[in-house]
């Protein structure tokens, strides 16, 4: 198994070529899918745990805090199987469609959730980081939920916050170098289960990456939290 | 003839039945020419048990000396204390002469007519009744306005009135105020003379530091007699159903470079102002600059103003802020209210810049990446 994801990272193309020869199998992939999609949902609920200080003395939010954390970690969930493995395959599928790419869309399907592993390796690394940071962070304290103009003033100084400040710059960066490395072995992956040429299945790779790219560089200027790969 | 006799007769009888009948004796006919000019009672109206003079002026109105042997007064009811006139004297021709007597009025409220007595040494004496009113009504003491409820140091206004429903004057009127632990100023009122149906207000300024009882006690003089009369207001200590309530909303704590930085609205729900207005943060919470405490001055009733406080706090979730205000007197109230401040972090502060073993990290996994991606593109 260790042989074969060493082969996955550094050799692709051989990887994929092989991978493509054997009958369409998603189980591995989807293992793979949900592993991530667990470590992506811890990493929401220590970032939503934050927000939720905020609330913590306010009588009617203390004991929803909990729950919604529980809700942040299941729709965190969801979302990366559906972003990562559904939405982006699907993208792969249908721009390769326009160079006449061929192929099962199961296929797509089991080559991307391979081509997963850098970005969850990456949303380890920033889960790792963001346990080193959160400490630090200083929440700010809400007494009553009655003024929006408070609640605004108390996310606003969470965003402004250093620490916090400088957990979403890092983990939005190894959410970018590691969704490069996946976006190396989509590459490759849609080349066999599309057949396409190298320079076509990189620009039906590129295409969403790099829009998802701009929206995780805007994310971390707007400082929205949890979309940056924690 | 008989007509003539019983005519004579009449007359007779009649200088016979005149009071004072002295014309019979010689010298008769001038003490009949003295007589009571001039009455004065001090006081003009007893206290049950007062003491008082009774001065009584006599006036020779004849053209002949009267030789006078005694004149002394007395009564059934009326203590006399003085004694009598026993020595043999003599009013000259249209002179006059003052007798006194000092008198005790043990006796119960009423009209009493002592008698002065003034015996003549070649004639009869002269009776002369004189009235005296014994009344038992003291000075009055109506509180005109007070507080609905006092504060612990909180000074108030008490205002009196002292009023006279006596029919004679009284003299040497003082208003004292006292209690446990009640300051008041002035300690002391002097009113002085208060006539007939005569009243003086008094206002006092009242500071008490416990429930208690306020006396005002009214000293005064009737004659040479001192009288004192009181009235009790009780110090209950509560609050005013119109003073200013300020209360404290919108907070928001935020630990910022080593401090805790506190903002919120200070809001004046009561119906009265608060001036001099100041919050600051107490308990074992220490003020730091630059908002060791925060004046916010004087707020109007429904007025809000914002605020901000920095301090620093070492293990402790709560923060009392203190509120410090005065009223229109310049009364000092004190509100506190609690905050609860977030939990510091054993990483407190977090000095700006990424770590060096994290951007070490990123550098490493970039070069990994890198070199893979290089790898796997040359190794197809």
């Amino acid at each position: 198994m260790a042989g074969k994801i060493g082969e996955l990272l550094l050799r692709p193309d051989a990887f994929f070529r092989r991978l493509v020869e054997e009958p369409e199998n998603l189980k591995i992939p989807a293992l793979i899918v949900i592993g991530g999609a667990i470590i992506y949902a811890v990493s929401a609920y220590l970032t939503s745990g934050l927000t939720f200080k905020i609330f913590g003395n306010v009588p009617e939010m203390a004991s929803m805090a909990p729950i919604l954390g529980i809700f942040g970690a299941v729709v965190a969930f969801f979302t990366f199987i559906i972003l990562f493995w559904l939405i982006f395959s699907g993208a792969f599928y249908l721009i390769s469609m326009a160079f006449s790419g061929s192929g099962e869309f199961k296929r797509t399907l089991q080559c991307s959730g391979y081509g997963l592993i850098p970005v969850i390796i990456g949303s380890l690394l920033s889960l790792l980081i963001s346990l080193y940071y959160i400490p630090m962070i200083q929440v700010p304290v809400l007494t009553n939920i009655q003024d929006p103009a408070a609640i605004e003033a108390a996310i606003q100084q969470l965003m402004q916050d250093t620490a916090f400040s400088e957990l979403r710059l890092i983990t939005s960066i190894i959410s970018i170098i590691f969704l490069i490395w996946s976006a190396n072995l989509w590459i490759f992956g849609l080349k066999h289960a599309r057949n396409l040429p190298l320079k076509q299945a990189a620009i039906a790779v590129f295409i969403p990456v790099v829009v998802y790219i701009i929206f995780i560089l805007y994310m971390a200027v707007a400082g929205i939290p949890g979309m940056g790969g924690t | 003839m008989k007509r003539a006799i019983l005519l004579l007769s009449s007359i007779l009888a009649l200088v016979l039945l005149v009071p004072g009948a002295a014309a019979q004796e010689p010298g008769s006919d001038a003490a009949a020419q003295v007589t009571v000019t001039s009455l004065s009672l001090e006081p003009g109206i007893f206290f049950e048990g007062d003491t008082g003079i009774i001065t009584i002026e006599i006036t020779n109105n004849g053209f002949e000396s009267v030789a006078i042997r005694r004149a002394t007064m007395y009564d059934a009811d009326i203590s006399v204390l003085s004694s009598s006139y026993d020595t043999t004297t003599t009013v000259g021709a249209g002179n006059s002469m003052q007798f006194s007597f000092t008198v005790k009025a043990d006796v119960l409220p009423g009209i009493y007519y002592p008698k002065f007595s003034l015996d003549f040494r070649d004639a009869g004496y002269l009776r002369y009744p004189v009235q005296l009113r014994v009344e038992n009504d003291p000075l009055e003491i109506s509180i005109l306005d007070k507080p609905d409820t006092f504060g612990a140091g909180r000074k108030d206004r008490v205002d009196i009135l002292v009023g006279n429903p006596r029919d004679n004057p009284v003299t040497g009127v003082v208003v004292h105020v006292s209690g446990e632990g009640i300051d008041a100023t002035p300690s002391s009122y002097f009113i002085g003379n208060l006539n007939p149906d005569q009243a003086q207000r008094v206002s006092f300024n009242i500071t008490p530091k416990q429930p208690s009882v306020l006396e005002f006690r009214v000293d005064y003089k009737n004659g040479v007699n001192s009288h004192a009369t009181s009235v009790a207001v009780p110090i209950e200590f509560g609050v005013s159903k119109t003073e200013a309530n300020p209360l404290l909303s919108n907070i928001v704590v935020d630990y910022q470079d080593g401090r805790y930085v506190l903002t919120g609205d200070i809001y004046n729900a009561g119906l009265e102002v608060a001036n001099s207005v100041v919050l600051a943060a107490g308990g074992e919470a220490v003020p730091v600059d630059p908002y060791q405490s925060y004046v916010v001055g004087s707020l109007e009733p429904d007025d809000f103003s914002s605020f901000e406080l920095t301090f620093t706090a070492e293990n402790i979730t709560e923060v009392p802020i203190v509120v410090s205000y005065r009223d229109v007197d310049g009364n000092p109230f004190e509100k506190t209210y609690t905050v609860s401040i977030p939990a510091r972090t054993s990483g407190s502060t977090k000095e700006p810049g990424i770590a060096l073993p994290i951007i070490g990290v990123i550098i490493a996994s970039a070069a990994v990446i890198g070199g893979a991606i290089w790898y796997s593109w040359k190794k197809r």
